[in-house]
């Protein structure tokens, strides 16, 4: 994996924008499950910097 | 998968499982009632993230205590792992959790997308871990997630609701 690959993929926003891309396929897609799984992600991932 | 994510898994579940108890018990409120409700605290969870209100929630202002890890290490992963995953024994920096429980609650979540928002909520959690550590470079990337968390919070608080205006009108 080159560099700027890895940082593009690890880069903390990545994680969030991939929640919220679920939303939005869950929204055009009217799935049920994948809102659910993108809420769930989401929430988790919001807290992320605290332990 | 290690036994950290197993762990912020199950909490999240256990939480989840908690919350689909509670819309059982609410159950007798009426579905207008519910739905108001749920859309307050979404817009509220919205101004919370965007910084336009400040609203102290309920939370456990407490971190993993260090002494889990004099245990054996497996214990110690998926113990640290499910203290986080329940998102209710540590700190709550942000208030978008607050709104899974809402839907979960007040959108009468099935058992089984309950458990699966759980998992999610698990995963999202282990997200930040994975990353920091694929990264290989973790001092930069926890700097990189202190800039970010002004993007990253507001945007879930928004993705989130979205998410429950599809659940609701879906």
């Amino acid at each position: 994996m080159t560099a700027s690959v890895r940082r593009a993929a690890t880069d903390p926003m990545t994680p969030a924008l991939l929640c919220a891309g679920g939303v939005v396929a869950a929204a055009l897609g009217s799935s049920d499950v994948l809102a659910w799984m993108s809420l769930g992600g989401l929430a988790g991932y919001a807290l992320s910097g605290s332990v | 998968m290690s036994l950290f994510t197993a762990g912020l898994m199950v909490g999240g579940v256990l939480s989840a499982t908690v919350a689909w108890v509670a819309a059982g018990v609410l159950g007798w409120v009426p579905r207008p009632v519910r739905i108001t409700t749920l859309v307050l605290i979404g817009l509220a969870v919205v101004a919370q993230e965007l910084r336009l209100i400040h609203v102290k929630l309920p939370a456990n202002h407490r971190q993993v205590p260090q002494e889990i890890f004099d245990k054996v290490p497996y214990w110690s992963a998926l113990q640290f792992g499910f203290e986080l995953g329940t998102g209710v024994m540590t700190y709550l920096p942000s208030a978008v959790p607050y709104l899974l429980l809402a839907a979960i609650v007040f959108l009468q979540a099935p058992l089984h997308v309950a458990l699966v928002a759980g998992a999610s909520f698990g995963l999202g959690r282990a997200a930040m871990a994975l990353s920091r550590t694929a990264s290989q470079d973790s001092g930069s990337w926890d700097l990189s997630l202190r800039d970010r968390l002004r993007i990253i919070q507001p945007l879930a608080g928004v993705a989130s609701l979205v998410a429950c205006a599809t659940l609701l009108l879906g």
